[in-house]
């Protein structure tokens, strides 16, 4: 754990000094209403997310959208998915690079990447497989089984992301110093 | 009449003094910011169904009858939590621009719906399965877009102006 609070502090280190630092800060510091329109960028590709993963999710286990099968809305939706997490990347940097010891020294945000990594993974994995057969999920009980159970994590990693993310504000309730 | 009174009153409840002094706040506000997620995610795929860029060979109605419950739930959950946030400094919250205009835009959002449910979509019939849908029905669309867009920059700007 030493190791990678030190990689993290150095990370932070070389982010604020490289161009990108100074850059973003004087964005946040000059342009009025910088901030909140990045962030709302942010929470809106978040609403993105909601309605395509999550709602795949919702379809795959059965609680959402009957009439749509979830082959056809997995690969509706997926692309999404893809395209949130693109500008959910390019806002959170812009966030990261203006205050990288705020964020990558924060545990809620080691938190929030813990979950994302595994959200964007079971992502991967079930869109892909319906790339050469829509139907993929459906063919066998121990399938349909699976997708039911990625669908359910899915759906609790994602939720979670999200409240990850608005409380990495309220880190020292979580972790008093 | 001032109203300030009121607002003094609601911030005084035990029940505000206790969110706002405890992790209940960000425990709302998390709360609220996911089902606010969730009410633009979910509308969005009804408003692009109208406009015709997506979902096309689903009928609206259907669509719209299976998807607008979900968004009033998620709705009705962030209006809670957002009730829960504003009694903590509501006299603060009710003289800040953003949330001002973020109210309008609700009410307009609101009154969007409702004209579109109550008025426009009596001739779905004509439209219901076509990819194109009535103009009033693509001006809905887009109004709601653009409308629940700029509920969400106001009330993230609220914080901001505190």
């Amino acid at each position: 754990m030493a190791g990678l609070h030190q990689t993290l502090v150095d990370l932070a280190n070389a982010m604020a000094a490289s161009p990108l630092g100074p850059l973003t800060r004087s964005l946040l510091r000059n342009v009025r209403g910088f901030a909140p329109i990045i962030q709302t960028v942010h929470i809106l590709s978040v609403a993105a997310v909601m309605g395509s993963v999550v709602l795949v999710d919702l379809r795959v286990l059965g609680l959402a959208l009957p009439s749509q099968p979830a082959s056809e809305l997995t690969r509706r939706l997926m692309p999404w998915t893809w395209w949130a997490l693109l500008s959910l990347a390019t806002s959170g940097l812009i966030s990261v690079f203006a205050r990288p010891q705020r964020y990558l020294l924060n545990p809620v945000f080691g938190i929030k990447f813990s979950l994302l990594a595994p959200a964007i993974v079971l992502g991967v994995v079930f869109h892909r497989a319906t790339a050469a057969d829509a139907r993929f999920w459906e063919h066998t009980p121990l399938r349909r089984l699976s997708a039911r159970l990625i669908a359910g994590c899915s759906l609790i990693l994602w939720v979670g992301v999200a409240m990850a993310g608005r409380w990495i504000a309220y880190a020292d309730y979580l972790f008093p110093q | 009449m001032s109203l300030s009174p009121f607002w003094a009153w609601l911030e005084a409840l035990p029940l505000s003094t206790a969110i706002g002094e405890s992790w209940w706040f960000p425990l709302l506000e998390s709360l609220h910011v996911i089902t606010a997620t969730f009410v633009v995610g979910s509308i969005l795929m009804v408003d692009l169904r109208l406009l015709g860029l997506a979902a096309r060979q689903h009928p609206v109605g259907r669509i719209t009858r299976e998807v607008i419950p979900w968004t009033l739930t998620a709705f009705g959950l962030s209006a809670v939590t957002g009730v829960g946030m504003f009694l903590t400094r509501a006299s603060h919250y009710i003289d800040n621009r953003a949330f001002q205009v973020k109210l309008v835009l609700l009410v307009l959002a609101g009154l969007n719906m409702a004209v579109f449910h109550l008025g426009t979509s009596r001739s779905m019939a004509r439209w219901d399965s076509s990819s194109v849908t009535s103009a009033a029905s693509r001006l809905a669309g887009a109004s709601s877009l653009v409308l629940w867009v700029g509920v969400m920059l106001a009330g993230r700007w609220i914080g901001h102006l505190l």
